[in-house]
């Protein structure tokens, strides 16, 4: 795969590193820094950057049994080296598939040529994952988002008014953007869409269509 | 345990503490974990205090954060990543985890999704320290101001707007003085780059 051309914003990803994005979106920016470098490099740095806050940090004294007491606490355990070995963040996704593949998914027909599989992502503060599948010449209405929405191209492309996207890519979303989404090519297009709040639907269609796409 | 006097020298130049680790690592060394304690238990406390957390509760927090270290010791990797940045990982997802706790009783708490990494991705290991003292120099010279934005940024357990509320300040300025210091930070790094 080439590399993605579409990439989170700086912010999300200084969110990311920080802990604060919801489940659903944090598993995006995971998938997506798993394909993009350059993302995954920012990440690094942001943690450094945390890092280094805390090496900068004023002390505040602990209490005075306090290091008896985390001693106690570790039982002298210490954890083998590849206990914490886990595949890398597909999977994350991977998880939330239960070991499927993406085509043997149980997928609900929402329109024609539009087909999604809806995931709970509510380990911490609220979020929807989901995957949406598009037939080419299908997509979503036109729509701006209430929340924040962040979509990673799994398979196959879509086009919108803010250019091409493919495998690997993110679009970063927020409510000052209104887009159409189109699949093209031979194949249809996949997409891991993680939503913060629901989407708001500007065609008479996409109000009609709301419920149904869940989105 | 006499292990308690304050060796923060060591912490200062970068490397003692990634030693430190490694020795907790092998042995189980508590002579080790004690002078990593010294240095980093109160930091951890401190910026957790300055997030808004109590004394009493910033000081359980930053102890549960040093029993992860001292257990998780071996799969720390010198080569990825420097013990301040490795022990902020552990913060940060110790946070998650307790979130995600209070959502879901039931949760196994070493379930694999949605904790980000531990050890982040770098490979260009001979860069790595030099990389993360000018990061920590720069921090230094931010503005006090940026300074805070940036701690609370990274360990505050709550949203931008409550800090903001908090400090008594707007959340735009709270935000661009986030992102003013991540973009002074951030030079540093774009140095090696290419």
């Amino acid at each position: 795969m080439s590399n993605p051309q579409h990439h989170p914003r700086y912010e999300t990803l200084a969110d990311f590193a920080a802990g604060r994005l919801d489940e659903a979106r944090a598993v995006v920016i995971a998938a997506h820094a798993e394909v993009c470098e350059q993302c995954a490099r920012d990440i690094d740095a942001l943690e450094a950057i945390g890092g280094g806050v805390l090496a900068n940090a004023e002390p505040a004294a602990m209490s005075a049994d306090a290091l008896e007491k985390t001693l106690a606490m570790t039982g002298a355990q210490i954890m083998p080296a590849q206990a914490d070995e886990r595949p890398r963040p597909a999977s994350a996704l991977d998880a939330y598939l239960g070991g499927r593949s993406i085509d043997a998914l149980n997928w609900k027909w929402v329109a024609p040529g539009v087909h999604q599989h809806v995931m709970k992502a509510q380990g911490y503060r609220d979020g929807v994952l989901r995957l949406v599948k598009f037939a080419p010449g299908k997509g979503v209405p036109v729509h701006t988002h209430k929340g924040e929405e962040l979509t990673l191209l799994m398979r196959g492309a879509y086009r919108d008014a803010l250019g091409e996207w493919r495998a690997g890519d993110i679009a970063d979303l927020d409510h000052e953007h209104t887009h159409e989404p189109i699949a093209f090519g031979d194949e249809p297009c996949v997409c891991l869409i993680a939503t913060s709040a629901p989407l708001e639907f500007k065609t008479v269609l996409g109000k009609v269509l709301q419920p149904f796409v869940e989105l | 345990m006499a292990g308690g006097e304050k060796k923060a020298k060591a912490g200062e130049n970068g490397r003692a503490m990634e030693d430190l680790l490694a020795a907790v690592a092998e042995t189980g060394d508590r002579r080790a974990f004690a002078e990593l304690f010294a240095y980093f238990a109160p930091r951890v406390k401190g910026v957790l205090m300055k997030g808004g957390a109590s004394d009493t509760d910033a000081d359980d927090l930053a102890q549960e954060v040093m029993v992860k270290v001292f257990k998780k010791a071996k799969l720390y990797d010198v080569s990825k990543a420097s013990a301040a940045t490795w022990i902020f990982a552990i913060a940060r997802n110790a946070r998650i985890d307790a979130i995600r706790r209070a959502a879901k009783p039931d949760l196994d708490p070493d379930e694999p999704m949605l904790v980000p990494e531990e050890a982040p991705r770098a490979d260009v290991v001979c860069e790595l320290k030099q990389r993360d003292a000018r990061i920590r120099e720069a921090v230094t010279r931010l503005p006090a101001e940026q300074r805070e934005a940036m701690m609370l940024h990274f360990y505050a357990d709550e949203p931008h707007s409550a800090i903001a509320e908090r400090l008594g300040l707007p959340l735009g300025t709270v935000k661009s003085r986030l992102r003013l210091a991540i973009e002074k930070v951030r030079k540093e790094l774009d140095f090696d780059d290419e």
